[in-house]
């Protein structure tokens, strides 16, 4: 701005010159004092800019230094219905800055006022070292217990704002959910397969993310009445635990997957036995098997349910001799042998096909190959080496292959609609996305399994007979598998399960209830059969989510409506309280 | 020549004030948006607790042991029934029982 006048004026000089010459001499002069001027002027914004580059810059190589607060914005998980399973709520993390704790001691034990399990000598260690700017001391605290820390005063302790997971249903399919670690970041079960499918987004501090909710196929209210109701087997049976799982057997969507002991995603425990029973650990699965066996022998045309079978004699294998638990003596046609579950009765028809057949087959079935839903891999099949006709006797009644729960409860599905593969999904599917049709099995071959199944539970004779629930036509088939232990089999260790389906004359949902050691009670009539536990609890859960997912029992069915309501009776206890 | 310098220094002096005023404007803007976005940061972070909380309230293990208490217990297939024409009808009135047939139907 001082230059403007001085420069006009040597303009103004210059324009006149040779008129004012006193003006003149003065001329050069004062271009040379308003050149300094200018030139000293740009200096100092110089000096000045250059000033600001090197303090800002000496700002940004100290934040750099420090650890960056980096987490990950997750979506929402929700049920089918949208009911939240899984989100994310901003939690407060104390961090120090050991150059400005004046006290290190004072620090250290008012810290331990608030957070008595803290590890002192840590954090001493830690504060002493003058050198860092940036010490960890908990993070995703709740607001009451910043607060609490706030109050204490403390010299270099700040906060910063983070993202911290919060499951709000709790332990609620626990093992379906998985969990995420410190920096919000999916480490197990769906809360990996957001991280490694649907994206998380990289935050500093506690930006919610923008995405929508992913949407399982679980339902809540299913997954609930399956828990219950395998907890209160678990009492009943005083078993060491046990396992649940719905699954619709058209889409494949698993609709409950229940696994006890159960694990809270909040807090994950890696214990052993407390595993996912249904999709990350294998089990010979015993009688239930069979169903793949009596499947196959119709399905290649070597029987039909009427053929007759001579199983009176025990069958040798290698040093084993097969025999039935209660061997009937007399000739069972292949329904009897499905009905009474008969190991030589199935041993006989898995032979009949031959190793490589019978091999060919449970391969085509999907269950010898690793299996992958959006929760991780399923725990691979353990198959025997080499198939040979031992293995093909054992393999026929579920022993000598074991394999997950989710993963036989896939090819049991397909037995059941129509012969169509599955693949189990724990993301539920569009309404029009359509599921594709690859058989693995003929219709014919289907509809009679379903008919066997369905005789197994509405017989007297029937081994699943404690499962029927009236007006749902379940059918299913039982299994009492002795548990391995060393050196052989563990005699009263069973796994003993039910798997059933229904409505049987068109199957929508199968339902898998597995219960691990169960004891032999008064209620089971000093039994540990399937038959006595497993098969009851089955019924009990069918009761209890059939309702819930709106199916119509044929006696309401046949009264002429196609809807739902509840009836009068029901309807009047209601309304008197 | 005079006036012209004049009136140019007024124009620059005046333009002068009219970019700081302007300038002074955009910062109480910004300073307002960047409030604005700091708002809408903290409601949706109080959304989200709020949504989950209401989550967890609504958890089946809290609902069900209150639920029993009152009296209530799980529906079984006993309760359902496709009738709503005649016997709901009478059990729930004229006007309720429009509504659930309807709903039945």
């Amino acid at each position: 701005m001082e230059a403007r006048p001085a420069n006009a004026e040597t303009d103004g000089g210059e324009q006149g010159d040779g008129v004012l010459e006193p003006r003149a001499a003065n001329g050069p002069l004062r271009t040379l004092i308003a050149t300094l001027v200018m030139a000293l002027a740009f200096c100092a914004v110089g000096a000045q800019l250059v000033r600001l580059a090197l303090q800002s810059q000496g700002e940004i190589s100290a934040s750099l230094n420090e650890t960056v607060a980096q987490s990950f914005a997750r979506p929402d998980i929700v049920d089918r219905n949208g009911r939240l399973l899984a989100t994310d709520v901003e939690a407060y993390s104390l961090f120090a800055d050991p150059a400005r704790v004046i006290d290190r001691d004072e620090a250290v034990e008012k810290l331990a006022v608030v957070f008595p399990d803290l590890d002192r000598n840590a954090l001493r260690k830690d504060l002493s070292d003058r050198s860092r700017r940036f010490v960890w001391v908990r993070r995703g605290l709740p607001p009451r217990t910043a607060q609490a820390v706030h109050n204490l005063g403390l010299p270099g302790l700040d906060f910063r704002r983070e993202l911290r997971r919060a499951y709000p249903a709790g332990m609620l399919a626990g093992h379906v959910i998985g969990y995420v670690n410190i920096d919000n970041k999916g480490v197990a079960g769906i809360e990996r397969y957001v991280d490694e499918v649907v994206g998380v987004e990289s935050v500093q501090g506690a930006t919610l993310a923008e995405r929508p909710p992913v949407r399982l196929s679980l339902d809540i209210g299913v997954q609930y009445a399956v828990e219950a109701e395998i907890a209160d087997a678990v009492d009943r049976y005083q078993a060491n635990g046990a396992a649940g799982l719905v699954l619709d057997v058209a889409s494949g969507e698993v609709l409950a997957s229940a696994s006890l002991p159960a694990v809270d995603p909040a807090k994950p425990n890696l214990d052993k036995d407390r595993n996912d029973k249904i999709a990350g650990s294998t089990y010979e699965l015993g009688s239930v098997f069979k169903m793949l066996t009596v499947a196959m022998a119709i399905d290649q045309a070597l029987v039909t349910p009427e053929t007759i079978i001579d199983v009176r004699k025990d069958l040798a294998a290698g040093r084993f001799t097969i025999k039935d638990l209660h061997p009937l003596r007399r000739p069972l046609s292949v329904a009897d042998i499905f009905l009474h579950s008969s190991n030589v009765g199935a041993a006989m028809l898995a032979l009949q096909s031959g190793p490589q057949r019978f091999e060919e087959f449970l391969r085509h079935m999907q269950v010898l190959d690793v299996m992958k839903t959006e929760a991780g891999s399923v725990a691979p099949p353990q198959v025997p080496q080499r198939w040979g006709e031992i293995e093909t006797i054992t393999g026929s009644y579920g022993h000598g292959i074991a394999l997950a729960p989710l993963q036989f409860a896939a090819a049991a599905s397909a037995i059941v609609n129509g012969g169509r593969k599955v693949m189990p999904t724990f993301i539920k599917r569009q309404a029009d996305a359509g599921v594709a049709d690859i058989p693995l099995i003929s219709a014919a071959t289907s509809d009679k399994m379903r008919v066997l199944m369905r005789r197994n539970v509405a017989e007297q004779a029937g081994t699943g007979k404690r499962a029927e629930v009236r007006g749902y036509q379940v059918g299913g088939k039982t299994g009492t598998a002795e548990m391995p232990g060393v050196g052989g089999y563990r005699e009263k260790a069973v796994i003993s399960s039910f798997l059933a389906a229904f409505p049987m004359d068109n199957p929508r949902y199968l339902v898998f209830v597995l219960l691990f050691e169960p004891k032999a009670t008064q209620e089971t009539a000093g039994e540990v059969l399937a038959s006595r536990n497993a098969a009851p609890t089955a019924g009990r859960v069918i009761s209890r989510i059939g309702p819930l997912l709106g199916m119509v029992p044929t006696q309401a069915a046949a009264a002429g409506g196609t809807g739902m309501a509840f009836d009068a009776a029901s309807h009047a206890k209601y309304e008197a309280r | 020549m005079r006036l012209i310098i004049l009136g140019a220094m007024i124009l620059t002096i005046a333009s002068a004030f009219v970019l700081y005023s302007s300038n002074y404007d955009t910062r109480q803007l910004e300073a307002r948006v960047s409030e604005q976005e700091r708002a809408i940061e903290k409601a949706r972070g109080d959304i989200a607790v709020l949504k989950a909380e209401r989550a967890h309230l609504g958890r089946p293990e809290r609902i069900e042991p209150l639920a029993r208490g009152l009296g209530l217990g799980p529906a079984s297939e006993q309760q359902l029934a496709a009738t709503p024409d005649v016997a709901l009808a009478r059990a729930l009135g004229a006007r309720d029982g429009a509504a659930s047939k309807k709903k039945g139907n």
